[in-house]
């Protein structure tokens, strides 16, 4: 880390994370269901990303390369023995997820954007359910007391908001490629 | 066609694992499945990783700038109160505030001794900005802003301004009323901005910080690292080396200053002496090479549980009977929990009984290896319970002796072989993140080695 380029090379690969960080968090989380382990995965990803950025060649997809290596972390990650494990996904499905994303990766931008235009079309009170379930980072029980409402009913609630939302995005991309 | 229903069901935790299994199963063979399971995953995904997509929402009237504050309406909720925590945040943190005259007040010092402060220290003493030096006990500040920092001893702490302050080194908890949300504490690499919580930040000399949050949110800026950690109730974050890996040259410790009479030093680190600690969730050997020799004990999170076993060399003690005995222990900064979470604590010294069980490597031995000294509840069989010790809520620093005529006969009987001791705490916690008490080893470059000072009979 000490050789004359080394704070280009910082600056750039802080850039690049900076932008598509969001992206591949995402990623993780798709791959991983349990959010503290992909919290932790993204965590060691950080690193890894960037001892391995030598092997980066500007210019190509970063993104690509960078969901390489996650992958290779989610295979590979081993949750500490302290805490409950709750349901893990099967490596072999895992990469069958991990292909499937790669297939639509050219169009993950675009739904993201996508999905960002959608959020904005949801009712006031689907909106902050969302943000209760995602940006508080409640789960269904607190928001149900939150909101005094019962847990099935706030699960239903979100079921049919991400349905919703679903749809919205898909038909936001059909109507941009027709 | 309708989605699967187990695929929200999987989002939400919702599925039991033999259903989990079936659906990964179906996923494998059915590509349309797999590829619906996908779409919605990753929607889900997106939502929660996606810091930029919420902050967004929080605030509509925006779709695509950074919130603004007059973007806030009243629909918004506390969701949107977050986002302008932050803001405020980072107010401060790019406001370069100045300082005031006087910023807090002491309200609290009972039994502390103070040294090198440049703060007066007496209670209900007014504060500017300056230092305050604890060597001893718990004292608490309450900020103009309303947040209050309880210092435990030992700590330095640096008043900046009624909004901030730097931990130069040791513990502080820190609560902090809505009222001064964005309240900061600096430490040598790391920045911890409140945003509506109780927490606790540590210190270390040796360059560790451990920033825990027992309620609401705070964020977390590291030195050389672009993105904030946001660090929520019940969690925490350690930063810097572990624990147990010193990077000052080893030294042999100096011994503390001899008591008066024909007192016999003997040290861990004399003759085929040894000390280690052992921690039950860690598989990691070479506890037994770091400064700092842990002790824990908890029924909150059994995995912390940490005890201490001390091998002392009395190969050099004659026959003469040991008509008195202590145990020295210099007492240090662990960096890892909070005293304020742990009572006044008990502490238990054993003796093995038959020291041909004792083969312990001090480079190898974990908890799981470490057979009978692992063993709980303690085997009365094998180990002897020799004396007992409390240390006082708060201290920091001192140099503890235990003695006890039991400790005297062990050795006694022991004289011409070698004696090991276990360490242990008899006291739990009331918050998982409770102090974790730590002892100068012999490989501690400054503090003296767990010594036993013996005085026989030898007229």
């Amino acid at each position: 880390m000490e050789n004359p380029d080394s704070s280009a090379r910082t600056e750039e690969y802080l850039l690049l994370l900076n932008e598509h960080e969001n992206s591949i968090a995402a990623y993780v989380h798709t791959l991983v269901n349990d959010h503290a382990d992909a919290e932790d995965i993204l965590q060691a990803c950080r690193l890894t990303l960037w001892k391995k950025f030598d092997q980066f060649e500007t210019g190509t997809n970063f993104v690509a390369w960078a969901r390489k290596i996650a992958l290779h972390q989610v295979l590979n990650y081993r949750r500490s023995a302290k805490r409950k494990p709750s349901y893990a996904t099967d490596p072999a499905l895992i990469e069958s997820i991990a292909a499937e994303i790669d297939r639509q990766s050219t169009q993950l931008d675009e739904r993201s954007e996508a999905l960002k235009a959608c959020l904005h079309k949801l009712p006031e009170a689907h909106r902050q359910t969302v943000l209760l379930r995602y940006f508080e980072g409640f789960e269904i029980e607190e928001i149900a007391r939150e909101t005094d409402r019962s847990e099935g009913a706030v699960y239903r609630l979100l079921s049919r908001i991400r349905s919703v939302l679903g749809k919205c995005v898909s038909e936001t991309m059909e109507a941009g490629t027709a | 066609m309708n989605p699967d229903p187990r695929i929200d069901q999987s989002l939400e935790g919702r599925l039991t694992e033999a259903e989990w299994e079936q659906f990964q199963e179906e996923m494998l063979e059915d590509g349309d499945l797999l590829a619906q399971y996908v779409e919605q995953r990753w929607l889900h995904a997106e939502l929660l990783a996606d810091r930029e997509l919420m902050t967004d929402l929080a605030s509509p009237t925006v779709t695509s700038s950074p919130p603004r504050k007059s973007d806030r309406t009243p629909w918004l909720g506390w969701a949107a109160a977050a986002v302008m925590t932050l803001l405020g945040a980072l107010a401060f943190l790019f406001s370069g505030e100045k300082s005031v005259p006087t910023v807090a007040t002491l309200i609290e010092a009972e039994g502390c001794r103070w040294e090198g402060s440049d703060l007066p220290t007496r209670e209900g003493a007014k504060l500017g900005p300056g230092l305050l030096s604890l060597a001893e006990g718990m004292a608490t500040i309450r900020f103009d802003s309303g947040a209050t920092v309880t210092l435990e001893a030992p700590t330095r702490l640096q008043v900046d301004s009624a909004m901030r302050c730097r931990l130069l080194e040791g513990s502080v908890v820190a609560d902090v009323p809505d009222s001064a949300h964005g309240f900061t504490i600096d430490t040598d690499r790391l920045e911890v901005i409140d945003l509506g919580t109780k927490f606790g930040v540590t210190s270390t000399p040796m360059g560790n910080s451990h920033v825990f949050v027992f309620d609401g949110e705070v964020k977390v800026l590291e030195e050389d690292q672009k993105e904030a950690r946001h660090v929520l109730g019940g969690k925490s974050l350690h930063f810097g080396q572990s624990p147990g890996s010193p990077d000052e040259e080893v030294e042999r410790s100096p011994l503390p200053p001899k008591p008066s009479g024909n007192w016999i030093p003997i040290s861990t680190a004399d003759g085929s002496g040894k000390d280690a600690f052992v921690r039950r969730d860690n598989a990691h050997n070479g506890a037994g090479s770091g400064p700092l020799l842990m002790v824990k004990h908890t029924e909150l999170a059994a995995g912390n549980e940490r005890r201490a076993l001390l091998t002392f060399d009395l190969g050099s003690l004659n026959s003469d009977p040991v008509v008195k005995a202590k145990l020295s222990l210099k007492i240090e900064p662990s960096g890892l929990g909070f005293s304020s979470l742990v009572p006044d604590s008990e502490f238990s010294v054993y003796g093995l009984l038959d020291s041909a069980t004792a083969d312990w490597d001090e480079n190898t031995v974990t908890w799981e290896n470490a057979g009978i000294f692992s063993a709980e509840p303690i085997d009365t069989s094998q180990f002897s319970r020799l004396a007992g010790f409390t240390i006082p809520k708060g201290s920091a620093h001192t140099l503890i002796d235990v003695s006890s005529e039991k400790l005297a006969a062990f050795l006694s009987e022991n004289a011409g072989s070698s004696v090991t001791l276990l360490l242990v705490r008899e006291t739990g916690e009331s918050d998982r993140q409770g102090l974790v008490h730590a002892f100068a080893s012999k490989e501690h470059p400054t503090s003296p080695a767990p010594t036993l000072w013996i005085q026989t009979d030898n007229r």
